[in-house]
């Protein structure tokens, strides 16, 4: 097997690999959407999507195939080349952080030595399409939906940053790889027991980060219908919709990477490389659709609130506690 | 203690706790009406428009007494009779209902005095053009039909014997009235 991998050319090989994380990808991201449909049924005991296939496990694919059809309308008076490119901003940002996660210990694309730090960046950067988008759209709703999602991604982020700072403290590196292995060989095989704090930090700030419920705020449909994506229609607007979902397992991926131990798991499975991630990583995004089903949308003022008097300081302290530690264990 | 209360979340952690029972633990609300569930509508649901045949003569009970039509708020019943020349009573010759104004307020079964009008609890009828909902006497019959062959008898709708009304006050036909 490995002799057999080792034969093909290079470029090939990334190429396979980037074929085969994209579809296992897109998969999670489809299914992700009917998963979060059908839990959110059953916890408002309703039954969800079940017309299409067998309990409804095509729909995902009749959604796509609708949005496909639908008319692409650019609305008048919008600023259109902006118009046009924000939607593929925000979903390149949020979707291409899974290139760093090592979902296995010999399958990572781009094992990059900064990869947290990359991963940060390109989910500080997927506030350009959400703000972009909302000036673009020349819409009051849109406006501030993207005012919102600015704000709330840069406080949040700070918090989130801070939490992974620790972590890093702990592996003594940016390589989400070795992360994983400093991990494995510390004596708590992984960082969520040591580093509680830092977890719920990340997890609140990551909730806040994907514009997720109880953060989702920019896209507020009581307030304003759908927020910054409000004129999208079609495949555009199912390019955001797709973004939040990739941004939820990216944000998933690297919890998993950084505080759950990775691919690593109290045993191996034979035959299926993928499974302790994949299982972390599922428990992770139901969490996320379970935090839906239950909390109702915070106010502006506590939002920032939270993030700037409740969660960053946490994480600052976090931060100082785990680097006096680390001076004084060493 | 309050303050451990919400350092720990606990009523976060009390909701997330809810709606994981109810993920788990509780069965479906929805009916899946045609397909699985049958719905049976209660006694006195006010469905589609049918007159009582007799079943002595084989015709309606109606006496052409045109209360029904006067009560009817929508206006959409429509009576015409002739007085026979011999026994000087009243025989209805046409009786039509416009099922599509009918509001479904049973007043006409209320009214009626020998409970010749009913609105049946058959609710599972379309029509594909306004003469499918522009029943006829004969239609309004075979409407009967079609219930009282699914219904027990005997049958006694509800709006048949008003509540709230003494029996004293009511009409000699619906006093004593046990059902057809």
């Amino acid at each position: 097997m490995s002799d057999f991998i080792t034969q093909i050319p290079y470029p090939l090989l990334i190429f396979l690999v980037a074929f085969i994380l994209l579809n296992l990808t897109l998969l999670n991201v489809a299914y992700l959407t009917y998963a979060e449909r059908k839990l959110i049924a059953r916890m408002q005991q309703r039954l969800g999507p079940n017309r299409v296939g067998p309990r409804g496990l095509l729909q995902p694919i009749a959604d796509v195939v609708k949005l496909l059809q639908k008319e692409d309308i650019i609305p008048y008076g919008v600023d259109r080349s902006i118009f046009k490119i924000a939607p593929l901003i925000s979903l390149v940002c949020a979707g291409s952080g899974i290139a760093l996660i090592p979902l296995w210990e010999r399958f990572v694309l781009s094992n990059l030595n900064v990869g947290l730090l990359f991963i940060l960046a390109l989910s500080s950067l997927s506030a350009y399409g959400v703000i972009l988008s909302g000036w673009a759209s020349n819409s009051r709703y849109a406006l501030l939906g993207g005012l919102r999602a600015s704000a709330q991604v840069i406080s949040y982020e700070i918090a989130m940053s801070l939490a992974l700072l620790s972590v890093v403290l702990m592996a003594g590196s940016f390589n989400l790889q070795d992360i994983v292995k400093a991990q494995v060989s510390s004596p708590f095989k992984i960082y969520l027991i040591p580093q509680l704090v830092a977890f719920f930090v990340f997890m609140v700030s990551a909730l806040a980060e994907t514009n997720r419920v109880p953060f989702d705020l920019p896209e507020a449909e009581t307030e304003l219908v759908a927020g910054y994506f409000v004129e999208y229609s079609g495949i555009r607007f199912a390019l955001f919709y797709l973004a939040e979902y990739f941004g939820m397992v990216v944000m998933s991926a690297l919890a998993v990477t950084c505080f759950l131990g990775g691919y690593k798991g109290p045993f191996t499975i034979p035959g299926v490389p993928f499974f302790w991630f994949l299982l972390k990583l599922y428990l992770l995004l139901f969490f996320y659709i379970w935090v839906r089903a239950t909390l109702p949308r915070y106010r502006y003022d506590q939002l920032m609130g939270l993030g700037w008097k409740v969660l960053i300081p946490l994480a600052l302290i976090n931060l100082f506690f785990t680097a006096f530690l680390k001076l004084y264990l060493n | 203690m309050s303050l451990l209360k919400k350092l720990l979340l606990i009523e976060i952690w009390k909701g997330l706790l809810l709606t994981l029972k109810k993920l788990l633990l509780d069965p479906f609300v929805t009916i899946q009406y045609p397909e699985k569930d049958k719905v049976i509508p209660a006694p006195g649901f006010r469905g589609r428009h049918a007159l009582v045949r007799d079943p002595q003569t084989g015709d309606t009970l109606c006496i052409a007494c045109m209360r029904c039509v006067r009560v009817c708020p929508s206006q959409c019943i429509k009576v015409e009779y002739e007085i026979d020349s011999e026994t000087k009573k009243r025989k209805v010759i046409k009786y039509e209902i416009e099922a599509l104004r009918c509001v479904y307020c049973g007043y006409c079964e209320e009214v009626c005095p020998v409970n010749a009008i009913v609105l049946t609890e058959f609710f599972e009828y379309v029509g594909f053009a306004r003469e499918d909902l522009y029943f006829d006497k004969e239609r309004l019959l075979s409407n009967w039909d079609e219930f009282s062959s699914q219904v027990k008898r005997p049958y006694l709708n509800p709006f048949w014997k008003p509540r709230g009304i003494p029996e004293k006050f009511l009409p000699i036909k619906k006093r004593n009235f046990a059902g057809v």
